[in-house]
């Protein structure tokens, strides 16, 4: 009777211990498989700062045009409003040549900004390249009116070195140290752009040698462009 | 002694499993995270589409309006002199700001990175035989001097906000990644802008000296696409 119970027993352990090890087994094996894909989704995974900044670009993009948008539905309102009443439309058009005119620097304007001075030293001129970099970073950092020795620069304008090095051409103007190049647009911004720790500008040109000074102004005065702003070769094609 | 035996075998066969479950689950966790995290890509790709779509469809929209804004603003100045004069201006300036489409005659610039095996170049400089930020800025530069009215590079119109910059190894124009080959074009006097361009000791005559590929052409009919961004300015004021 004993041994029979024993067998009986023996018989169940290891029927019992087959079937644990057999779903120990393949549950391990579920979980190699899983440890390898571990391995590719890392990969993917890399992506996502990257989906987020494209994202996030985009959401910009769409929020701008869709102000904008908001912006020319009202214009066209406003002139149909005028034209339903008989009113004067004139000031309408006043204000949006106002407005270009500003943008595009027929008008002395004001605002917060910045002052940055460039001279030569005994062992560093400062040469048109200098220039072009820092109008160049400018408007990186948003600018919206920058002026060199109170010289307006505008889209056309070029800046360009002259005799051999010891004149700057700025649009068609000769100039020579020290350049004082000035900015209106988000002070903060701008300050902390061009004052970033050894890729700035100004930690750069100091670095090289040149001889930079930065300040920040609460009012920047920069005049409009003084000359003629037109075009011969070009016309306007419309949008399909 | 048969019994106990077995006990023993039983019982580190159970603790060999045991912890082998225990580091897999730890696994588990982990592939459940990345996993998730490729649910989270997946629903960001979704994201980024969807306001990309956005985009473009407001940016439909506003094409739209702004022409018929333009239509409008045409038809309420129509009868009045000094009106129509000014939506004359107003139409200039904001070609000259970048904000319409533009066709004429001008040159179009081909520039690539030098190929890594170019024994001509002679530089020895692998950072010349890239194309920088800088040099783009160089050549915009030429460009302006030779009285170019309309630039753009890789369908980036060049504006009086536009910067061209260099984060890492990428390079920016208005906040758009673009990337090598560059194709530059430029309306304006056709004579003037190549013969500037193409002359001994032009910027495009030393980049080419530095191994890269520079090809200049003439064209009569080349399209300029408009500025698509918003601009937006905040801080100027004018001066009255």
């Amino acid at each position: 009777m004993k041994k029979i119970e024993f067998k009986v027993d023996n018989i169940a352990v290891s029927v019992v211990m087959f079937i644990v090890c057999v779903s120990l087994i393949s549950v391990m094996f579920m979980q190699f498989k899983t440890v390898e894909e571990t391995d590719i989704t890392e990969i993917e995974s890399m992506r996502e700062t990257e989906l987020r900044e494209t994202l996030s670009e985009w959401k910009t993009k769409y929020e701008q045009t869709n102000e904008k948008l908001e912006d020319t539905k009202n214009k066209i309102e406003e002139y149909n409003q005028k034209m339903e009443k008989n009113e004067e439309t004139s000031v309408l058009i006043d204000k949006e040549l106002e407005q270009s005119k500003l943008n595009i620097g027929k008008t002395d304007v004001e605002g917060e900004g910045v002052v940055i001075k460039l001279n030569d030293n005994d062992d560093n001129d400062i040469i048109a390249s200098d220039l072009i970099e820092l109008i160049n970073e400018l408007r990186y950092a948003g600018a919206e009116a920058i002026s060199i020795n109170d010289i307006r620069i505008i889209n056309s304008t070029e800046i360009v070195d002259l005799d051999n090095f010891s004149y700057i051409s700025v649009g068609e103007q000769r100039l020579e140290s020290p350049y004082v190049v000035k900015a209106i647009g988000n002070q903060t911004y701008l300050s902390s752009i061009l004052n970033l720790k050894d890729s700035g500008y100004i930690d750069k040109y100091k670095n090289s040698g040149k001889s930079v000074e930065f300040e920040t102004k609460k009012k920047v005065e920069i005049l409009k462009y003084n000359g003629d702003m037109n075009y011969k070769y070009l016309e306007i094609e419309e949008d399909q | 002694m048969n019994k106990k035996q077995i006990c023993i075998t039983l019982g580190i066969m159970c603790f060999i499993l045991t912890f082998a479950i225990c580091i897999q689950i730890r696994t588990i966790n982990t592939a459940n995270s990345t996993a998730s995290q490729t649910l989270t890509d997946n629903g960001l790709r979704d994201e980024v589409l969807k306001w990309k779509e956005k985009y473009d469809n407001a940016y439909e929209e506003l094409k739209k309006s702004e022409k018929t804004l333009e239509e409008v603003r045409q038809k309420a100045t129509k009868n009045d002199d000094s009106s129509s004069k000014k939506e004359e201006e107003l139409k200039i300036n904001n070609t000259l700001l970048g904000l319409t489409n533009v066709k004429g005659s001008g040159i179009i610039i081909k520039l690539q990175d030098a190929n890594e095996n170019d024994s001509l170049a002679t530089s020895d400089n692998i950072s010349k035989k890239l194309i920088h930020n800088g040099d783009l800025l160089a050549v915009v530069n030429e460009l302006k001097n030779a009285g170019a009215e309309a630039i753009e590079i890789n369908n980036q119109r060049i504006t009086n906000t536009s910067s061209i910059t260099c984060e890492g190894n990428v390079t920016k124009i208005n906040g758009e990644k673009i990337g090598s080959p560059f194709e530059i074009k430029a309306i304006g006097s056709q004579g003037l802008l190549y013969g500037q361009l193409t002359r001994p000791g032009s910027y495009l005559s030393l980049m080419s000296d530095d191994g890269i590929i520079v090809e200049v052409s003439k064209s009569d009919d080349i399209s300029i696409e408009k500025y698509k961004g918003v601009v937006n300015f905040e801080y100027i004021k004018a001066i009255k």
